[in-house]
């Protein structure tokens, strides 16, 4: 069976925690953490990732930001990101899919909602 | 024929011939007989013939009409089997997906019970989670924002003189909205001192107000109220409060005030942990 690596990056330990508990549903998914931007490009230049969770509002380098990173790096221009706001706009959420995001939730969030985002993006049935 | 009977000797007499020409006709006579009677036998085989073909070809007609009956009528019992068969399949089909969307939905209201249990986990977890009154603070306040989705709240206490309720800490409230409650008067002082929570289920506590607040929870210690947190309004995408979202209440009226208490008293104790002898009498 496939198994697949999700990196999260978040800056709150409380968030992170959370969404480890949420994600530790789907079966072989293998979590990392990263404490913000600056730390989520890090462990993306030393790993492969399926997958990225990150928040958008984030100290030193925000989530929109990291997007834009990502999307300019070979490596991992087409790995799926799940962007995660408390804004809930319309416009918010075009900003950030029209950066590259693949998906959009809203704090506060919902585990279910979190892993069914997650499975669709890896195509976990 | 003629030259021949020319050759002839002269006849004696007239009775031979006569006997001859009368033997020849009776010959031709009895030819002729067996002439139409083979010319009858044969006509009448060519009919034999021909109706033996006739009934041969009946026969083949009627047997194939005859088998092909039978064929219809099989085909008939096997479609009619078909159907049944195909009805029952249906049936059972009706009834697995019946069975399967029940699973399904009993599996999705135990994964959304294992994501409510998660969030008040690690809301419990957080605030426990630090011994200084700052942090804990913090805490709350992240509890509040990341996992009810409150947009606008702010914590009261209760003063020395157990008169006022003093706003310790808030979010999203202007310096000069953020006034001290009395206790008795206003969903506050309600709350304060009938010690139970007021959640309004029928409004969206996005359009919540500071004169109307949407949820206002007491913060209990020792069975004794000391405060309140209310809610002023939450995030425009939290139109209504869940049960997770009361089962957080719960939890923050029940262990923020004990997290708040606990880290103030430590921080006056200059975060000195009590020595061996405190815990002497301890044992049972």
């Amino acid at each position: 069976m496939a198994e697949y690596s999700c990196l999260i990056v978040e800056d709150s330990p409380m968030m992170r925690q959370l969404l480890v508990f949420a994600l530790a549903r789907v079966k072989n998914l293998r979590v990392t953490e990263a404490d913000d931007g600056v730390d989520g490009l890090r462990k993306l230049a030393s790993a492969r990732y399926d997958i990225i969770v990150t928040d958008i509002n984030m100290p030193i380098m925000d989530g929109l930001k990291l997007v834009k990173r990502v999307r300019s790096d070979p490596l991992h221009k087409d790995t799926p990101i799940v962007i995660i706001t408390t804004e809930g706009s319309q416009e918010d959420r075009q900003r950030a899919l029209q950066l590259g995001a693949n998906a959009y939730i809203t704090k506060p969030i919902q585990a279910p909602q979190v892993i069914a985002t997650v499975k669709e993006l890896l195509k976990i049935p | 024929m003629s030259d021949n009977s020319e050759k002839r000797p002269p006849a004696s007499s007239e009775p031979p011939a006569n006997d001859l020409r009368r033997e020849k006709e009776q010959f031709l006579a009895t030819f002729g007989i067996g002439a139409r009677l083979s010319e009858e036998m044969i006509s009448e085989y060519e009919r034999v013939i021909s109706r033996l073909r006739y009934l041969e070809n009946e026969n083949a007609r009627l047997r194939s009409a005859v088998e092909a009956d039978v064929a219809v009528r099989e085909l008939l019992a096997k479609i009619e089997r078909l159907e049944r068969e195909k009805e029952e399949l249906v049936h059972r089909f009706r009834e697995v997906e019946a069975s399967s969307s029940g699973f399904s939905d009993r599996f999705q209201e135990i994964e959304a019970e294992l994501g409510n249990l998660a969030n008040l986990l690690v809301a419990s977890r957080q605030l426990h989670a630090s011994l200084s009154p700052r942090g804990v603070m913090r805490r709350v306040k992240e509890v509040l924002a990341q996992l009810v989705g409150a947009e606008r709240y702010a914590i009261y206490f209760v003063n020395r003189e157990g008169t006022e309720l003093v706003p310790i800490a808030s979010e999203g409230i202007a310096g000069n909205d953020l006034l001290n409650r009395p206790i008795h008067g206003g969903v506050l002082g309600e709350v304060f001192t009938s010690g139970r929570s007021i959640i309004l289920d029928d409004v969206d506590p996005s359009h919540g107000t500071l004169d109307g607040p949407p949820a206002v929870v007491p913060l209990i210690v020792d069975e004794k109220t000391v405060g309140v947190i209310a809610v002023y309004s939450t995030l425009a995408q939290k139109t209504r409060f869940d049960t997770v979202d009361y089962e957080l209440f719960n939890l923050l009226g029940s262990q923020a005030a004990w997290a708040i208490v606990s880290a103030t008293l430590f921080a006056a104790v200059d975060h000195r942990l009590p020595g061996l002898e405190a815990f002497v009498d301890l044992s049972v």
